[in-house]
């Protein structure tokens, strides 16, 4: 029980961290393309990817994917926290009714495949090892 | 929403529906043998689908000139319909109802959204 919810904490750092990518593509977004500060952060913003791919390669080891992939979703959450706190986006009811929306969509969707009571997936299609964004999409 | 807004929206849709593309140039790609792990990954297809991520994540940056950083993975969230699509067609993956139900939602909330942008 106690490893689970390490897992837990472990999947949420690590999408805490991932939803940072794009704070690094809003700040590259801010400075001249192909300047030093460009490459900057479009390099933290891989790099970030890159731990991003590696640790979802080991929670998937830990957990199944449809319980790892419907815990995504609270990568809409991050989006607007961060906008909020570094870029002066304002939260709107529209804004929280629509991720609320979208979140539900996500983990619906996730688990639309899964069967009651199955094991972690394992089928090859979920552990590939080529897949820096993880999924097909995103 | 202005023109220029849903101009510099569409290059995030449009990234997301790049990376979509080459994650199934990859996913076709791993379920490949090769004769060396080099091969596994200097070869046409990978090479092809990492440098479309790339302009993929170019676009994404150009979005964001205009687009606020909260827009991001909402519209990024489009990716689950060409998953469903793309899945389908090309690794006859079932489309379910629950399915159908859930990209409702995922649209339904885009939209609702864009209001409050």
């Amino acid at each position: 029980m106690a490893s689970r919810l390490k897992t837990y904490f472990v999947l949420h750092l690590l999408l805490m961290v991932y939803s940072c990518s794009g704070i690094m593509s809003k700040l590259a977004a801010g400075v001249d393309m192909f300047s030093l500060m460009f490459f900057v952060y479009y390099g933290a913003m891989l790099a970030i990817l890159g731990i991003y791919a590696l640790g979802w390669q080991q929670i998937l080891k830990r957990m199944a994917l449809t319980t790892a992939y419907s815990n995504r979703a609270i990568c809409i959450v991050w989006g607007i926290i961060w906008g909020f706190v570094f870029f002066a986006e304002p939260i709107t009811l529209q804004k929280i009714i629509g991720a609320i929306f979208i979140v539900a969509g996500v983990v619906l969707f996730s688990y639309a495949d899964a069967k009651p009571g199955s094991a972690p997936a394992k089928s090859s299609s979920e552990q590939l090892p080529h897949k820096s964004r993880t999924k097909l999409g995103e | 929403m202005d023109t220029t807004f849903a101009l510099y929206a569409s290059f995030i849709l449009i990234g997301t529906f790049i990376s979509a593309i080459s994650q199934v140039i990859l996913k076709k790609s791993a379920q490949k043998t090769y004769s060396s792990h080099i091969k596994e990954y200097l070869n046409a297809p990978v090479i092809f689908a990492y440098s479309m991520f790339v302009v993929s994540t170019l676009l994404c940056i150009l979005a964001y000139r205009v687009v606020p950083l909260s827009f991001g993975p909402v519209l990024e969230s489009t990716s689950y319909i060409y998953v469903t699509i793309f899945g389908a067609v090309f690794f006859k993956e079932t489309v379910t109802s629950k399915k159908l139900l859930a990209l409702a939602l995922i649209l339904i909330g885009i939209v609702i959204y864009s209001f409050g942008v």
